[in-house]
């Protein structure tokens, strides 16, 4: 297996970049980035955080060459964001699958492995692993137009992968998918860091981010206001969090008095709950190993 | 057949052609770079613009070379797909529709019928394909940007040029097979709109001299019945079991006699001699005055198509059509003449008969002149006269010298006076290679009889039916031109996709389609040729409604008028230069007026047709290179 650790050496680099959008006659309609710096090392999940109209979806595609600097510099891979030769290692995600209608699932990932160069046996080769991977074996044949948008989404995933990439770019890749794409989707993207690869994602899910990446840049009106570990940026520092199990009452009204003791303040104190994702997924689990059941999820029932 | 612009030998053409373009691609790469570094100056500053032009420049030979046939061929098929989910089959349908209903339109009683039956599937064919060209290609890109399916192919190692040629590729595999499935079913229609037969019967026929009883021991003529307009005469020898009937209508039927059991039945076949291919080798044409002088053009009668000019009748005036390259192994017959007549009339004259006009033959060294036929003329048909080897019969027989006005003023007689041999002519009989023919080289005379009317021609109007070429491929050669004209369509479809949006690029498109194929025109225009003057002038023309022959009144209104006219014409002179020439890519006169499409042909307008397609599409990569795919 490929080195969890992100190495130092730097895959996407950007100095000073700035987009201004233009109308027909060249006056400035909206300046949507706003000098960005930044770096991204090797085996990084990085993620680009902001509200609509932040400057995330701008970034993306200015990094991938789709859109040209105002000014700056984006650079991958030590090559200029616009050089074709770049692409050779990269995967992208749209924010909607911008795929071929008319085409299958098949001929789709044939077509995008052609476009890479790729051999026949090795096209076959991928196309089938990936179809797996995704889940949609049972719908390779059908054309992209009768997918629902969860099936639009793994098959984009899919042709973003067709190359085995080494930097991969996700824009709100968990748009559109249920819980359990959604929980497929950050599962991948863990397997894919731990496979070494870089990832870029940008999103204004913060729960997505939040769960797998290591570094955010968070922006906003085009600027980028905060960038560091998640880990850290989410840090409450002047607060401790104890969990444990097993706690009879009295334990509990000494834990309790302890804390106050020693001069702490006990701010909460009760049982945890779970998110409404974990419920759902374990649910779904519980219902397929026992089919016809009310599944109970540990709720007080509301009563 | 009326060949307004002469075809050029290809191995002459080539040379001035390929220096010609070698220039206008040079002067337009220029431009481009020109305006692209004015552009980027503009928005980055000359610095970064000069760099970013740089950068372009280096980037074009590493496009071209590393462009690769497995992408160029991924995105070819894409295209293909794409072509077939548009429906392209609708066209295909319209086609049918057309044929299945054209029936009731065609008049097959027509004094031309396969000239009427061919044109219509020729043109009916290319007007539909490229209307499916322009759609397609003016749609996809467009497309694609819009709904950015682009951005996951560009987004992946894949060069511009690749999206630009597997596009022109694509959707011309498109409309090649398109054209493969219509070509056969064309045919088909036509022969079947041509095909018919008449009935003949021994009552029809009566013996060729009236005043003798009929028997079967004497030729009798008669008349087939009347089918589609028209009936044949037939002439039958006695022992004769087979022959042909009477041209009419471009066309002949063999009869076959059966005269078992007593009974004498006839059966006559379909038309014969409809769908040729005549192979004509074409003269140089000059002119003989009144006087007997050569001059380059004949009369102006005045007519606006300048095509033809004439020659006056009873006097020395001659069309002289000269030859070379006629040997006995090419003709060891004799030389099969074919030509159409203009004929401009000053008065009725008789009214029972066509003008009468001479044809003859001329040695150009000896001056020794043959008149061998008189005829009469026949307008805006195919006249056939035969000169056979021995030439016996004949009108006439005389020395007639050729003369020329030099440049220094002095007269040039060929052959000199002294050198002239008057008993050359004293024969009863003629050899066509011995007497007529000097080296290769003969001249053939047309003279106009008739005092006060006048014969017109035309360099194409005169020639000698070489051979016959098999009439199912120069049908074909017909498809190939309809083919370079949809390949141009195509791929200046896909360059204006490339920099516009999708109906901007159908005007755009649709406006090099119209204007290519009044090319002519525009080059007329340009040059200040036309009568009427340039834009302006005939816009004061025809708001003031004044004449297009009577000059405008002087003043300051009319220098201004003629001022921007000049301006406007040198922009429609650039204009009409990159225009590509449609018109020439279309072979229908020559498939359905009968004449071969020459090899020589085919190579020029093929050459002509790729000299556009190279800059047009380095011009869609370039396009595509230097604009943002997404919005």
């Amino acid at each position: 297996m490929v080195s969890t650790e992100s190495t130092n050496e730097v895959v996407i680099e950007t100095r000073n970049l700035t987009k201004v959008y233009r109308d027909f006659w060249g006056r400035q309609k909206v300046r949507a980035l706003k000098a960005l710096d930044l770096e991204i090392r090797r085996g990084e999940v990085f993620g680009l955080l902001g509200p609509n109209g932040s400057g995330k979806t701008t970034t993306i595609k200015l990094l991938l060459g789709l859109l040209f600097p105002t000014s700056g510099q984006a650079l991958v891979f030590g090559r200029d964001a616009t050089d074709v030769r770049k692409n050779e290692r990269i995967g992208y995600l749209p924010e909607e699958s911008y795929l071929y209608r008319f085409l299958n699932a098949e001929e789709t990932l044939d077509f995008y492995g052609r476009l890479f160069n790729m051999p026949r046996a090795v096209r076959r080769q991928r196309t089938a692993h990936l179809i797996e991977m995704v889940g949609l074996e049972w719908a390779k044949r059908r054309q992209l137009k009768e997918y629902s948008k969860g099936m639009q989404r793994r098959i984009g995933l899919a042709q973003a992968l067709i190359n085995d990439p080494e930097l991969i770019l996700l824009d709100e890749p968990t748009t559109g998918l249920d819980p359990i794409g959604t929980r497929e989707m950050k599962d991948l993207i863990l397997k894919l860091k731990e496979q070494g690869k870089t990832v870029v994602m940008c999103s204004h899910l913060l729960a997505d981010v939040q769960d797998v990446c290591d570094r955010i840049g968070i922006l906003y009106q085009g600027e980028l206001k905060e960038l560091g570990r998640v880990d850290s940026l989410l840090k409450v520092r002047e607060m401790t969090e104890i969990r444990a199990t097993g706690l009879s009452r009295e334990t509990e009204a000494e834990v309790r008095a302890a804390i106050e003791r020693n001069g702490g303040r006990v701010v909460s104190w009760g049982n945890p709950t779970t998110t409404l994702e974990e419920l759902f997924l374990k649910i779904i689990e519980q219902s397929e190993a026992h089919p016809g059941q009310r599944v109970r999820g540990g709720a007080d029932d509301g009563r | 057949m009326v060949v307004e612009k002469p075809v050029p030998e290809f191995w002459a053409w080539l040379p001035w052609a390929l220096l010609n373009w070698g220039l206008t691609v040079v002067i337009l790469a220029m431009v481009a770079v020109g305006l692209g570094f004015l552009g980027a100056t503009l928005r980055y500053g000359p610095r970064v613009a000069w760099q970013k032009v740089l950068r372009l420049l280096r980037a074009i030979p590493e496009d071209l070379l590393y462009t690769s046939p497995r992408r160029l061929w991924a995105l070819t098929r894409l295209a293909v797909k794409e072509a077939v989910r548009r429906r392209v089959v609708v066209g295909f349908a319209v086609f049918i529709v057309v044929l299945l209903f054209a029936g009731w339109f065609l008049d097959p009683t027509s004094e031309h019928p396969a000239q009427l039956y061919l044109s219509f599937v020729l043109d009916a064919t290319g007007y539909l394909v490229l209307l499916m060209a322009l759609f397609l290609s003016a749609l996809s890109l467009p497309s694609d940007i819009r709904y950015r399916t682009i951005h996951t192919v560009v987004t992946k190692p894949v060069r511009p040029t690749e999206i630009v040629l597997g596009r022109i590729f694509g959707f011309t595999l498109v409309g090649t097979v398109l054209l493969l499935v219509m070509a056969p079913i064309s045919y088909a229609f036509v022969l079947r709109g041509l095909a018919h037969t008449h009935t003949l019967s021994a009552e029809d026929l009566s013996p060729v001299d009236a005043e003798q009883t009929a028997s079967d021991a004497q030729a009798k003529v008669g008349y087939t019945d009347r089918v589609r307009g028209h009936r044949h005469r037939v002439q039958v020898e006695p022992v004769a079991r087979r022959g042909p009937t009477e041209v009419v209508r471009d066309h002949w039927h063999e009869w076959t006699v059966d005269r078992s059991g007593g009974e004498t039945r006839y059966r006559l076949s379909g038309p014969r001699g409809m769908l040729q291919a005549r192979v004509p080798v074409y003269g140089k044409l000059r002119f003989r005055d009144t006087k007997g002088f050569d001059i380059d053009k004949g009369i102006d009668v005045g007519d606006e198509w300048t095509y033809r000019t004439y020659i006056q009748g009873a006097t020395e005036a001659a069309s002289v059509w000269t030859f070379q390259g006629v040997t006995e192994d090419r003709f060891p017959e004799g030389l099969p003449v074919e030509m159409t007549l203009g004929v401009f009339r000053t008065h009725k004259g008789k009214i029972e008969r066509e003008v009468l006009g001479a044809l003859s033959v001329r040695n150009p060294r000896t001056g020794l002149t043959v008149e061998v036929e008189i005829f009469e003329s026949k307008e805006f048909s195919v006249k056939q006269i035969w000169i056979p080897r021995k030439i016996t019969e004949f009108s006439g027989a005389e020395v007639i010298p050729r003369r020329q006005r030099l440049i220094d003023g002095s007269v040039d007689i060929t052959p000199p006076p002294e050198r002239m041999n008057p008993e050359l002519a004293n024969r009863d009989e003629f050899d066509l290679f011995e007497d007529l023919v000097d080296d290769g080289t003969v001249e053939i005379w047309l003279q106009c009889l008739e005092g006060g009317q006048y014969f017109g021609a035309a360099q194409a109007d005169l020639y000698l039916r070489a051979a016959d070429a098999p009439f199912v491929l120069n049908f074909l050669k017909g498809y190939v031109g309809i083919w370079l004209q949809m390949v141009l369509v195509i791929a200046f479809g896909v360059m204006f996709s490339t920099l516009v949006s999708a109906p901007v690029a159908l005007v755009a498109q649709g406006g090099v389609m119209l204007l290519g194929f009044f090319k002519d025109f525009m080059v007329q225009l340009g040059r200040g040729e036309l009568i009427g003057g340039g834009p302006s002038e005939a816009l004061v023309r025809l708001v003031k409604q004044e004449n297009l022959v009577i000059q405008l009144n002087p003043g300051l209104g009319t220098k201004l008028v003629k001022m921007f006219d000049t301006v406007a014409e040198l922009f429609i002179r650039a204009m009409a230069a990159l225009l590509p020439p449609l018109s020439d890519f279309s072979f229908v006169a020559y498939v359905a007026d009968g004449y071969n499409i020459s090899a020589n042909l085919l190579a020029v307008r093929t050459l002509t047709a790729l000299a556009f397609l190279i800059p047009v599409a380095l011009f869609g990569y370039l396009f595509l290179k230097t604009r943002e795919v997404a919005q």
